[in-house]
Parts: structure tokens; sequence; C-alpha cells
């Protein structure tokens, strides 16, 4: 397995993309997997919602301009989720940078955030630094 | 039936082909601007093929696909087209020309797309309204319905039942200041407990089932043993006595008195008697109903006697102060004390109840003056050389002519914190109030900064000596890069407008490590120190013990301070 993983997971992390833009959400699919770790991409919020409760993902990047269920909604339905709300980290994608923003996202219960369009290094940099606080399964 | 006709806009020979493989498909072409409308005119739409590559075409056709669950694909004639696809996004695309193999996969791939959609969305929302029908989602406490199921038999072996109502008020800023995730835990919180109190009070082996009625109100039914004489009015009383008190010392326990200070519980009962004429669930809903309305009544009852305390304690001025400290990240010295005001009544204990009451009853100027005379007379004592008295105010508070007319301390040691939180409806007024104040000698500190959607310049507008980070931006802000990056962004802004940024409600060495190591040049919390008592009852020798406590906890605090972030640095 890939040395730079820093899940505590044996298995490897299962990550869930969350995008509308299916272009994008493919690039930083085809990347993450190259790194070992899985992923699995939606194309909205709602299916979105319906893959965090079949595949329970250590960590989530979510889109927040989509169509129907904003990224705003999606992530709190996922923190409220009542056994994995706890366990998931969410980073919000946001093309936005204001602080009205980031309030929003902290309200949701979103753990951090990527200003689109997103820098690979920052990108794997942020993977990293969630998953490094993901705790072994309760 | 099998959806088998395909709209578009052009009449294109390969859809022709792709639609004849369907049994009974065809091919409907209409003009592109009227593609939109059309959808609606068929049912057993396969989908619609786009060649218009016009944006406002586009966009409308998703949209309608949208409503009606008709896929959208759209045949590209360039590169731009492909992107307006994007942008509109249309289920599917492909490029022209393109082979029929070609059209008939990307038809299945959007059909399944949107068919996968419909299913999630299906199972979802079955899901929802099941599960939420029958247990509450944060507290995993089962709703009426079910409680009424599980107590049926029973309750017509035994013909008698008690409802217990409990009705949960909460001051209404507990969500504000500590937002929904507490709010949450406290609900938890109490389920729990109610649930423990059920299970470890037989109640001469009487039967409990706990129920949640979706809002904040918890009930569960008591099934007296079968050959008692059923429970007397005092055996109701003194178990809705008990049960107050036990959720109220859970709630202490597990969140704080400053939390628990913030919610009352009213409890009221109502009894139920089998009577074959009537069907059991009205007979339930009625108790309930009953009990609810008891447990307002008590309510009621109290909120009146909070004023008449309230009045009391405004002419005895019973009302005394505690000093939470503000360190210095740097040094771990006392840089000064935030005061806050406590009832001395235990009714009144919590500043924010306190000022509801008031505000009910008309009184918060009055109030809020003892809160001020009370805290300065106290100072005296407790601050040392240099050190600073922090004073709460509300912006209402500056209107009051009497404001800042402080006897026994220089206004230049008082910094009046004013909350992000109430609107400021008199902006020209109250800055030049504002003015005045500081041109006395006073500072001002903008409390609970960050905590809306404002920003940054409506506290630049204030231009204040302080910026006291909100709560909920420091609660776990190690795990949160969001809320550090927050942080950060604020100390900048604060080093730019020669401001000191305070973080209060530390509660953890992690929460510490990170605001130091953030730059923040000030810190208050209860991992630190709590808030010490003005002056000690009883004064002489208890008095001296209590002061040498304080002292000695502080010493404490200043070394953790010295000490955070260390760990940290070594680590890297």
């Amino acid at each position: 397995m890939d040395g730079e993983m820093e899940s505590s997971f044996s298995e490897p992390a299962t990550i869930l993309v969350v995008d509308d833009d299916r272009d994008n959400a493919v690039i930083v699919r085809d990347l993450l997997e190259a790194r070992g770790y899985a992923v699995v991409v939606a194309g909205n919020g709602d299916d979105g919602l319906a893959m965090f409760d079949e595949t329970r993902p250590a960590l989530v990047l979510l889109d927040i301009m989509m169509p129907g269920r904003s990224g705003w909604e999606v992530c709190r339905s996922m923190k409220e989720h009542p056994t994995h709300g706890r366990l998931v980290r969410v980073i919000m994608l946001t093309a936005l940078n204001d602080w009205s923003d980031k309030q929003a996202a902290i309200q949701t219960g979103a753990d951090d955030y990527l200003t689109k369009p997103v820098g690979f290094e920052d990108l794997l940099t942020c993977v990293k630094r969630n998953l490094a606080l993901v705790g072994p399964p309760v | 039936m099998i959806p088998s006709i395909l709209l578009t806009d052009s009449c294109d020979p390969g859809l022709i082909t792709v639609a004849a493989r369907t049994p009974g498909g065809r091919v409907e072409v209409r003009p592109s601007e009227e593609l939109a409308a059309s959808i609606g005119e068929f049912s057993g739409l396969m989908a619609v093929v786009v060649y218009s590559s016009d944006a406002e075409v586009l966009r409308s056709v998703v949209e309608r696909g949208r409503l009606y669950r008709v896929p959208t694909i759209v045949a590209c004639a360039s590169e731009t087209h492909c992107q307006a696809a994007l942008d509109a996004q249309a289920d599917e695309w492909y490029t022209l020309p393109a082979s029929v193999e070609e059209i008939d996969r990307r038809l299945w791939s959007a059909a399944r797309r949107v068919r996968a959609a419909d299913v999630a969305e299906a199972n979802r929302l079955e899901r929802v309204s099941f599960e939420g029908l029958l247990f509450d989602s944060g507290t995993r406490v089962p709703t009426l319905p079910v409680m009424i199921e599980r107590t049926r038999a029973v309750f017509k072996e035994r013909g008698e039942l008690i409802v217990f109502y409990l009705d949960f008020i909460r001051s209404a800023k507990i969500e504000e200041v500590y937002g929904w995730e507490k709010m949450d835990e406290v609900l938890a919180t109490t389920a729990d407990a109610v649930r423990a109190f059920v299970s470890r009070e037989k109640l001469g082996d009487a039967r409990m089932t706990l129920g949640y009625t979706h809002d904040d109100d918890f009930i569960f039914f008591y099934i007296p043993e079968r050959e008692r004489q059923g429970a007397s009015e005092q055996e109701i009383t003194e178990v809705t006595r008990r049960l107050q008190r036990h959720v109220g010392a859970r709630l202490e326990e597990e969140h704080g008195e400053d939390v628990a200070a913030m919610f009352d519980i009213y409890v009221g009962s109502a009894p139920v008697y089998h009577d074959p004429r009537v069907r059991f669930e009205r007979l339930i809903y009625r108790a309930v109903r009953e009990a609810a309305h008891t447990a307002r009544s008590i309510e009621q009852r109290q909120r009146s006697r909070k004023v008449t305390d309230l009045r009391r304690l405004l002419h005895d001025r019973s009302l005394y102060v505690e000093y939470h400290p503000i360190f210095s990240a740097e040094n771990g010295r006392i840089f000064g004390y935030e005061a806050l005001a406590r009832g001395v009544a235990r009714t009144l204990r919590s500043p924010e109840v306190m000022f509801e009451v008031a505000a009910d009853a008309d009184l918060v100027w009055e109030l809020s003056r003892l809160c001020r005379a009370r805290a300065v007379e106290g100072a005296a004592a407790k601050l040392d050389e240099g050190q600073l008295l922090f004073l709460n105010a509300d912006p209402h508070d500056f209107t009051d002519p009497s404001f800042g007319d402080f006897e026994s301390i220089d206004p230049r040691r008082v910094v009046i914190e004013i909350t992000e939180r109430t609107a400021i409806t008199d902006y020209p007024a109250f800055r030049e109030r504002l003015n005045a104040l500081r041109e006395r000698g006073f500072r001002f500190a903008v409390d609970d900064a960050g905590s809306g959607y404002a920003g940054l310049g409506s506290i630049a507008n204030l231009e204040p000596d302080f910026i006291k980070l909100d709560i909920s931006l420091i609660k776990s802000i190690e795990t949160n890069f969001i809320k550090q990056n927050l942080v950060e962004t604020m100390v900048g802004f604060a080093r730019e407008q020669g401001a000191m940024v305070i973080a209060e409600g530390i509660e953890s060495a992690a929460e510490l490590d990170t605001v130091k190591r953030l730059g923040v040049p000030l810190v208050q919390g209860f991992f630190l120190q709590p808030p010490v008592r003005g002056e000690r009852r009883g004064g002489g020798s208890a008095g001296e013990q209590a002061a040498n406590g304080d002292r000695a906890s502080a010493r404490a605090a200043a070394r953790r301070i010295r000490q955070a972030g260390r760990q940290l640095g070594r680590g890297k």
C-alpha cells in the first residue's frame, strides 16, 4: 500500500467525491486512486447522500454549488447522521473565498475547505491532514 | 409502457435508426425554441436530443427534462458546443458525426443516470419517512405512535396509566450562542438522563416507556403495578420532583453550569383509565395534551415568580460578580478580568436568563446599571496594577445617560464589550456616543466576533481595541481547519487595525495550543481558570484562603499557557 496514506485503517480510506462537474470529479478521482485511496463519485447531492449511507466514507469532498440540494444541505445531513456523522470529515469545495462562506461552512459542520480551481498539491495536503484526524471506528 | 419516443430539434437519420430498435419507437421533431415546452406533451418520452447550441434552449430543456425525469443529451458540433452542454448540465453529450452505436450508448448512459437518481431519492425518502416516523434521528427515542403500540397490551391488562410530560424550556440564546450541535447534544443528554431515571427508579416495579414529541419535549408512560391502588397524588409529585432534579444534575455534569442554567424542565402529568368505549390512542392523546397543559401552567407560575425574584434582586442588590481572567498568551500573566454578573437566587443564576426575565418585565436598564455598578465596586480589590476590567454592555445601554459614570475606577482601565449579535439600529447616534466615551478614556471590544456572516467590515466600523472571537470559532478548533483559517484571518486583520484578539471559551489544551500557534495574543477559558468570585462570603481567614486558592490556580494557568505549543514545536 502507498506509504503516504496516513489513515489508521488497514483498509484504504474511502473518499466520496460529490461534484456535479463530472470532468472535475473524474480528475480528482483518478488522482486520489493513483495514491491508493478508494474513491466513489456522486454527481449530485441526493446521490451523494445515498452513497454516503452505503459506503460510509472516511472523508467527503463536497462541491457547494450544485443544482438541487446544495453542498451546505448535504454537509449538514451527513453531519447529522446518527452514527457516522461524528466520524466523517467533510471538505467543502468552493469557488468563493469570503468570510460568510467559511462561516456558513462551519455552521453546517464542515471540517475543511478547498478553493476552486483545486491544485493537486493542495488537494493531497488537505486530504492527508484530514485523514490523519480520522479516529479508528468506534 | 416502455419509453420509446425520442424528441429532438433535428432530423438526424442516426436517431431514427436508434429509435427503431425499441418496439414502437419513433422520433418527434420540434423547432429548438419549442423543445422544452414539448417535453410535457408526450408520455413515454425516452430522451430529448438537442442539436441547438443556444445556451437558453439548452438550459430550458435540461430544466424541464429534470422536472419530467427525461434525460437530455446534446449532439455537439464543436468544442464550444460541448462546453455549452456541460454548462447547462445536460445528462450526456456526444460529438458529431456520431455512429449509431455511440448515440445508443449515450442514450442509455443518460437514462441510467436519471433512473439511478430517482431510485436513490425514492429510497432516501422512504427511509427518512419510515425511520423519522418511528424514532427521532438525534436521540433515537421512539415517537408517540411507537409508544402507544408498545403499551397497549399492558394498559389493557392493568387498566391505568399516567402520562408524564417534560416541558423543556430553553433560553432563546442557547442555539445562538452554542450552535445547533450543542442543542442536539443537550437533547441527547436529556434523553439519556430520562432513560437512566426510568430504569433506575423502580417505582414499585412500574413500567415506563419513553417517547418524544419531535419538538424538544419528552413524554413517558408510567403504569403502576396491578395489585396496587394506583399512584397517589403524592407519589406522582415525588416522582416529578426527583425527575426534574435528576435531569438538571445530569445536564450540569455533562455541559457545565452555564449551559445547564439556560434550561428549565417542567413536568406535568395526567392519568388515563381504561375505558372500553374510547379508543386507546384518543385516551392517550388527550392525556398528553392535559399533561402538557399542566406543565405549561407550572412554567407560567414560575415565570411570574422569576419576575418577582428579579425585582427583589434589584432592590436588595443581591447580585454577585465573578471575574473571569484573561491571560497573555505570551507570558501567562493576567491581562485583565471580564466581569460576569450572577443572581444570588438560583433561578436567576445565569446572566442570560436574568436578562431575558428583565426584558419581559422591562427592567433591562435597571439590571444593567446594577451589574455594572457591582462589577466596578468589586474590581478595586480584584485588579492589580495595569490590569483591565472588561464589562459587558448592550447597545441599548448606551442610550442610558448615566452609562459610564463610574466613580471608583479610571475609565482608561475599563474595556466595554459590545456583542456583534445585537443589531445596532441607529448607527450614527451609536457611534457618536461611542466616541464620546472613547474620549473619556474607555476602550472597546467587539464580543462574539465572527459569529455572523457579516465578516470583518462591521467590526472595522466600530474601531475596536479588542476583538473577542466567538466561542463557536474556538470549540474543537484543533481539528477544524476552516476555523483555524478564520482565526488566522482575524489575527491578521486585528493587527492591521491596531486591535488585539482574545480567544475565549478555551476548554482544552489542544484548543490553547492551536490558538497560540495561530498568533492569538490573549486567551480566556475554563481550561485556564474558571471565573472567580469577587468578594468572598465570610471574609477573614475564609476569604483569605479562597483568595490564595485563586492565586494558585492562576499560577497553574500561567504554567499551562507557557507550556502550550511546545509539544507541537518539538514535533515538527
